[in-house]
């Protein structure tokens, strides 16, 4: 009955994961900077969704170790190193940050123009031509009526292109203030502070204990938890804004950040999952990782992917139901243009239902090795990946000045895979020397035997 | 045999059993699993707290709980949908919003919100179902050592109605397991 390995991947094939993690990184690095050079706006697009890919991972990583420490969990002490590995990484996003700074300009249409000297000039020549009842009554139309352009206001004829750039012009004069050059580095800035400090002072807690046994390190790791969460919520939440969000800068849903939180903590569940897959499968793990720690994932994995519908369809509801311009170019985008359609299908069919169904039941959680749970765990992570594509692409179509039903609104690059390639090995480069670094469960933590021996009632 | 032995009588026409009184939870559960293994399935087990295993040792087929709470939830869902696609789809199509009469994405808070409903009514009248409850009392109840059960003692019940069930049978199998006591609490009839 006892457990006889250290825990450690040396003399493993985990002790080179690593090596070719950095390898595939550096190709798909070489890769994006070749197409960097060539076409700056795709890469720039497609550098942004492998990014978001890898990101939301390792802020989820960080989310589920601050709500094991939150709750003074025993049962998770097992699987929560796994976590930490996938967290310690965060601050490599900081470099990988980069190439996204100086994409700006090709990203984000509110970077160059539409500040709010823009609008109130265009509101302002309005006036002169026209007479102050002209722009009112324009204003009053474009917000209300959706065949503004057959109405005659003041013997002149607005057409659809002048009432959208005029609304759009006073929607940016609005946001200005929040979506300014300065202000979008500031904050991206202390993001990428306040991860840093974050998963350092987490991880270093915890491997700390490997060693030392200090029953402190424990106790101020779950000090710190309840403020680091709302700070981790609160950045996460501008962090979707600031870069997913503004990408359709006259777009706007409150429940974004929401959705996106959801996202995280699929991923990361699902990843979880799989890594304890493998590693038990590896032997690594020896039997630190039983069917219970697999139960209680494969839990959480359906709540959360649950959750996860629940918010997404939250904001599509609201939406539709409104059916307010402004707030419908979002689905518009993934739903008129082309075979985007069917991808919004396929997010429905294959990120909700079959996973609904895979792993509703407790037999798959916790038997027959947990196959059923892992298939279900990798579908939805292959759908994080292309729920992300979803979020970021349709805006590519619409920078390029791509309309509805236009072939070519769906145009999948091989630029994106060579970014996909590119951020995921040098993040799990880094996560894979981490854990070739440390013990892969937490062996110095005060509640490792119980958790080993943890059952779910 | 060396194990004390009591009787305890019940009040008229109710089925009783032979109770084992154990001093650890190990003890009880090695009876557990050796009543099992003779193919009693008309036995239970009463601990002061869970105890891990108990199930397995006990022979314990899944709870059925989770097929019927599925089965209502569908039913749920489907009472939705046919709800509105009645109401509002053909007895009386309203159209909100300038929606279709019948459309999809209005269709979704109501059957989820439905099939919620009925699954946890399921769930919690299921769960008494299942547990025959409610039942105002149990033989059990008529041994004043089985108060130890909620205190620091393990008990083994066995039902006379087991089909397995031999009077002086199941009595050496129990007295073969070392238990503290053994109280026969019978049927005053019988």
């Amino acid at each position: 009955m006892t457990d006889k390995t250290d825990y450690r991947t040396a003399g493993t094939a985990w002790d080179n994961a690593w090596k070719i993690a950095a390898g595939l990184g550096f190709l798909g690095l070489a890769g994006a900077g070749a197409g960097f050079a060539a076409d700056g706006q795709r890469f720039a697009f497609s550098y942004l969704f492998a990014f978001v890919v890898f990101l939301t991972i390792s802020i989820g990583a960080t989310f589920f170790v601050l709500l094991q420490h939150l709750t003074n969990a025993g049962w998770s002490v097992t699987v929560r190193r796994t976590a930490e590995f996938f967290m310690s990484a965060l601050p490599i996003f900081a470099l990988l940050f980069l190439p996204i700074a100086a994409s700006v300009d090709h990203l984000f249409p509110w970077w160059h123009d539409h500040g709010a000297q823009h609008a109130s000039a265009t509101a302002v020549e309005h006036v002169e031509e026209h007479g102050p009842a002209a722009a009112e009554a324009n204003h009053v139309e474009g917000m209300h009526s959706e065949n503004a352009h057959a109405q005659h206001v003041a013997g002149h004829r607005l057409s659809n292109e002048e009432i959208e750039h005029q609304l759009h012009a006073e929607v940016m004069a609005s946001k200005g203030w929040f979506l300014s050059k300065g202000f979008f580095v500031g904050r991206a800035v202390v993001y990428f502070l306040f991860w840093t400090f974050l998963a350092m002072k987490l991880f270093r807690n915890s491997t700390l204990q490997d060693t030392t046994r200090d029953l402190k390190l424990t106790n101020r790791s779950q000090s710190m938890a309840p403020a680091a969460t709302f700070g981790l919520a609160l950045t996460t939440t501008f962090a979707a804004f600031d870069w997913l969000m503004s990408l359709l800068p006259n777009w706007y849903s409150t429940i974004f950040g929401v959705q996106i939180f959801a996202t995280t903590m699929v991923a990361i569940l699902s990843v979880l999952v799989l890594m304890g897959y493998a590693m038990r499968a590896s032997g690594l793990s020896g039997k630190a990782i039983t069917t219970e720690h697999f139960h209680d994932l494969g839990k959480l994995l359906f709540g959360f992917n649950v959750f996860w519908a629940y918010i997404s369809f939250s904001q599509f509801f609201l939406i539709w139901y409104a059916s307010i311009p402004e707030e419908t170019v979002f689905f518009h985008l993934r739903w008129s243009n082309g075979p985007w359609k069917y991808i919004s299908v396929a997010i429905v069919v294959l990120h909700l239902v079959v996973p609904f169904a895979l792993l509703l039941s407790r037999n798959t959680k916790r038997h027959a090795g947990q196959k059923v749970l892992a298939l279900g765990a990798a579908l939805i992570l292959a759908m994080h990946v292309v729920e992300m594509y979803w979020l970021v692409m349709p805006n590519y179509a619409a920078a390029k000045g791509i309309g509805p039903d236009l072939a070519g609104a769906l145009a999948p690059h091989w630029m994106d895979l060579a970014c996909l390639f590119g951020v995921g090995g040098v993040y799990l480069a880094a996560v894979f020397y981490r854990m070739s670094q440390h013990a892969v469960v937490p062996v110095g933590d005060p509640r490792f035997a119980r958790s080993k021996r943890f059952e779910n009632v | 045999m060396s194990v004390e032995t009591t009787t305890v009588s019940v009040p008229e026409g109710r089925a009783a059993l032979l109770l084992a009184e154990y001093e650890t939870p190990s003890a009880c559960m090695k009876a557990a699993t050796k009543l099992r293994d003779a193919g009693f399935t008309k036995f239970d087990t009463h601990t002061p707290f869970p105890v891990h295993g108990m199930d397995g040792a006990m022979g314990m087929a899944d709870s059925k709980l989770g097929w019927i709470v599925f089965v209502m939830g569908l039913t749920g869902l489907l009472t939705g949908i046919s709800l509105i696609t009645y109401a509002n789809g053909i007895d009386y199509p309203l159209i909100v919003g300038g929606k279709p009469a019948i459309s999809i994405p209005s269709y979704v808070p109501v059957c989820f919100e439905l099939t919620i409903l009925f699954s946890a009514l399921s769930a919690v009248f299921g769960m008494l179902g299942l547990n025959k409850l409610p039942r105002h009392n149990h033989p059990v109840f008529e041994s004043d050592r089985f108060k130890a059960a909620t205190d620091d003692k393990f008990f083994v019940s066995v039902e006379y109605t087991d089909p397995k069930f031999d009077a002086d049978r199941t009595l050496a199998l129990l007295a073969s397991t070392h238990p503290n006591h053994i109280e026969i609490i019978e049927d005053t009839e019988s």
